[in-house]
């Protein structure tokens, strides 16, 4: 039996008590919170043993073999660091850390004293998104991808969270390098990641604050990001983060020299994008024929999944941990590749530090367009006085 | 806390002073600093109108840096005279923010509180979390005469009820909130304990206010003890049920009392005006006077029996529906009860100055102009 603690006591940690009652081999010894209230009510909701205001003494009183991180992510470096040095495997959730280097630093710490890591992208775990990498895996897009976008939105405007976020000038979304956009973007940058191979790609970013964020007066958040990642010029990805676009989409679509697929996150469906054409007008009656069947398709899936009573909002989570305690037991691999945890990072970086430079050299208002110079380094094409 | 965006106004309004008479039971003289968190909420700014009316001149407003304080603006505008009502910009999570609120306040009218919030941990911050750090700021200052802590009729079960059908303040609240399925509920009856716990330990003299549903122009939704729109119609669950409404302007007088007679610490207050509506009567009144849908009713047996199934199914299901429909719900909120607000009458000399007539007038034309915005 694992013993699991959490450290954090926020709205997702919530999300992981809730996941963490249905995985069976495992046992909640304490929850722990510097605010001693909010350790409390989740100990009270969850019916945990114990709940601490003090990390070091939940690592001494109740002895987790694995730590859960959910505390804001400035924080995440400096726990995951003690409860590595406590020897606890540790689930830290996104974004791992503020920069590649801490994430190194974190990885070379575990690996140092035979633990392990792993980072919240669930989403990668869900339903859809296992087949959709079964399918790369054997060979659908009929080799590398040519091609990704990934669209990871936001609807800032009606979320509670924005009410917070814009209702506090010390809120700790504030306190990040890349703020609202380094909370959010990961689970979408992960996604890319997961599929490039070099090691650093190359990337050119380009952010602005949204007509809504200026309308109540924000001007040091950018809620609206387009990247472009090119590896080797061989594969190439899109990433939008919007909190304006409408449908507020959470999609990736992959393409190879052969066929492409399109994962629908909001929709929980995976739709196959066959490459070849069919003759003639039958180009215009077969594929629309196809597409239906395969959203009828996924719509039988999805209403087995919730027959089976697996349809959980955060169903990826527990697969994710599932996997994550797997591996720590049976000593196998980790679910999210360190690699990729890394790569993702420095993407992130990457992004932060174009948009810093932007927002030091724009006069805000007016338009800056970013472009790769011959090294694939940013350099602004055209950048108003 | 942004020190800049604190703004002390005066003006010369020529509102009423404080009648002789009540003079004698208000714990606090005119000039006494009053504190009001949430003053730009839908209440709140009521309280703040309704204080000034009862001619107290030193109000302090409290709300966060995002609010929207157009409300409190419009009740302060003008040229200067005797009086001063401060607009303090902050967050009550903020313990440096809750000292400086509180210093010097001889009542809080506590009404800050996330209102409609769908996650247990935000809403508890929100409401607990914050009340926390007022009353330790309070605590600190050492001037203060009354914390009145704004509550709500959800915090009630609704079962086990000493006088069959009615409900009043001698009603049990829910013992277990964390198994309503209502972070709201959850937060409000953690919020009534920790200020009670800070009274029994530090005593602090407190007020417990639990106003009933309050409507008005500001908040024009259809109470969800009517019916919901959940699966698309409109589902009417009320039937036959007696509607706890409050006028927000009555409600708004409640809170003022509440924070301004003597002799009633420790005590709760339910707020809940007089002839109160049937729900089918208030549903038949919205669709004449705002607008027409079509509505099914569903007779408080088969709630009852969907609420147990939903809950069945959400537990068997380990959560993959929300246990936010169960039988507790039920009867918070479906179940045949009556009201009463005789304690309101007699211990703070309360009554509902605004008639439901005219209530329901200017709340239905306030629903109608929504509509239409
Ligand atoms: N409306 C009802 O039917 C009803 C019924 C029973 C009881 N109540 C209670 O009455 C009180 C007022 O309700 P309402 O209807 O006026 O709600 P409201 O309009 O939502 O007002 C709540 C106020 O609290 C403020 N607030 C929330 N979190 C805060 C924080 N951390 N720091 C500072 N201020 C914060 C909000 O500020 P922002 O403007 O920045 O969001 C808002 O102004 C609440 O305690 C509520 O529970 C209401």
């Amino acid at each position: 039996m694992l013993k699991v603690a959490i450290v954090g006591c926020g709205k997702i940690a919530d999300a992981h008590l809730s996941q963490l009652q249905r995985v069976k081999g495992c046992q909640v010894v304490g929850v722990c919170d510097l605010e001693p209230l909010m350790a409390r009510q989740l100990y009270e909701r969850f019916h945990v043993s114990q709940y601490f205001g003090d990390l070091t003494e939940l690592l001494t009183v109740a002895k987790p073999d694995v730590v859960h991180i959910t505390t804001p992510p400035d924080s995440h470096f400096d726990i995951a660091t003690l409860c590595l040095e406590s020897g606890c495997h540790v689930y830290v959730e996104k974004p791992f850390t503020l920069y590649e280097e801490e994430a190194r630093r974190l990885i070379a710490l575990a690996n140092d004293r035979g633990l392990k890591l792993t980072v919240g992208h669930d989403d990668q775990f869900r339903h859809a998104a296992r087949r959709m990498r079964t399918l790369v895996q054997t060979g659908y897009l009929g080799g590398r991808p040519a091609h990704m976008e990934s669209y990871y939105c936001y609807e800032l405007d009606r979320s509670s969270y924005a009410g917070a976020l814009l209702g506090d000038k010390g809120h700790w979304v504030r306190r990040l390098p890349g703020k609202l956009l380094q909370n959010i973007i990961s689970h979408g940058i992960a996604r890319i990641a997961e599929f490039l191979t070099s090691e650093s790609p190359h990337v050119m970013a380009y952010g602005f604050t949204s007509p809504f964020l200026r309308s109540t007066g924000e001007r040091k958040i950018a809620d609206e990001l387009r990247v472009l990642i090119c590896e080797e010029e061989r594969t190439t990805a899109y990433f939008t983060f919007s909190t304006q676009m409408r449908p507020s989409l959470h999609q990736f679509r992959i393409y190879g020299p052969e066929n492409g697929l399109i994962l629908d996150q909001d929709h929980e469906t995976l739709i196959k994008l066959r490459g070849a054409r069919f003759k003639s007008y039958l180009e215009h009656f077969i594929p629309p024929l196809s597409m239906a069947q395969q959203h009828l398709g996924n719509l039988i899936t999805n209403l087995g999944i919730f027959l089976a009573s697996d349809f959980h909002m955060k169903s990826g989570l527990k697969y994710l941990i599932e996997s994550f305690y797997r591996s720590i037991v049976e000593g196998t691999s980790v679910p999210i590749p360190y690699r990729e945890i890394l790569l993702t990072a420095r993407i992130m970086d990457t992004i932060f530090a174009q948009l810093d430079a932007q927002q030091r050299e724009v006069v805000p208002g007016h338009l800056a367009l970013q472009t790769a110079d011959e090294n694939g380094r940013p350099s602004s094409l055209h950048s108003t006085p | 806390m942004d020190t800049n965006a604190v703004i002390a106004r005066c003006f010369a309004d020529e509102r009423r002073a404080i009648d002789e008479s009540d003079r004698d039971t208000f714990l606090i003289g005119p000039d006494d600093l009053i504190l009001i968190t949430g003053a730009t909420g839908f209440i709140g700014s009521r309280v703040v109108k309704n204080l000034l009316d009862h001619g107290f001149r030193n109000l302090r407003c409290f709300a966060r840096p995002s609010s929207d304080v157009a409300k409190i603006d419009a009740l302060t505008g003008g040229a200067c005279g005797g009086m001063r009502v401060e607009l303090v910009k902050g967050n009550l999570l903020s313990r440096d923010d809750c000292s400086v609120a509180t210093k010097d306040a001889a009542v809080v009218l506590h009404l800050a509180a996330a209102r409609g919030e769908k996650s247990f941990p935000d809403a508890f911050m929100n409401s607990v979390v914050t009340t926390r750090n007022l009353l330790e700021a309070c605590l600190e200052h050492q001037c203060l005469r009354r914390f009145v802590t704004v509550s709500s009729f959800t915090v009630y079960s609704n079962r086990q009820k000493p006088r069959g059908r009615l409900l009043d303040e001698s009603c049990p609240v829910e013992a277990h909130p964390e198994l309503r399925g209502d972070p709201y509920c959850f937060a409000k009856t953690r919020q009534d304990e920790l200020v009670a716990e800070y009274g029994k330990k530090f005593g602090i003299p407190y007020v417990i206010v639990r106003p009933a549903y309050v409507y008005g122009p500001g908040n024009e939704a259809l109470p969800g003890r009517v019916g919901i729109r959940t699966f698309g119609i409109f589902l009417h669950l009320g039937g036959s049920n007696t509607i706890p409404l409050t006028y927000v302007d009555n409600c708004a007088e409640a809170i003022a009392l509440a924070g301004l007679k003597k002799g009633v610490d420790g005590e709760v207050f339910n707020v809940v005006d007089d002839d109160l509506p049937s729900s089918r009567r208030f549903l038949r009144l919205y669709k004449q006077n705002v607008r027409r849908f079509a509505s099914l009713y569903v007779p408080r047996f088969v709630s009852y029996a969907l609420c147990y199934l939903w809950e069945r199914y959400s537990a068997w299901s380990e959560g993959q529906l929300p246990p936010v429909f169960s039988r507790r719900q039920w009867h918070a909120y479906w179940k045949k009860t009556h009201y009463s607000n005789a304690k309101l009458k007699t211990r703070l000399g309360w009554a509902p100055n605004v008639p439901r007539a005219q209530a329901f007038r200017r709340y239905f034309e306030a629903c109608r102009e929504r509509r239409h915005a």
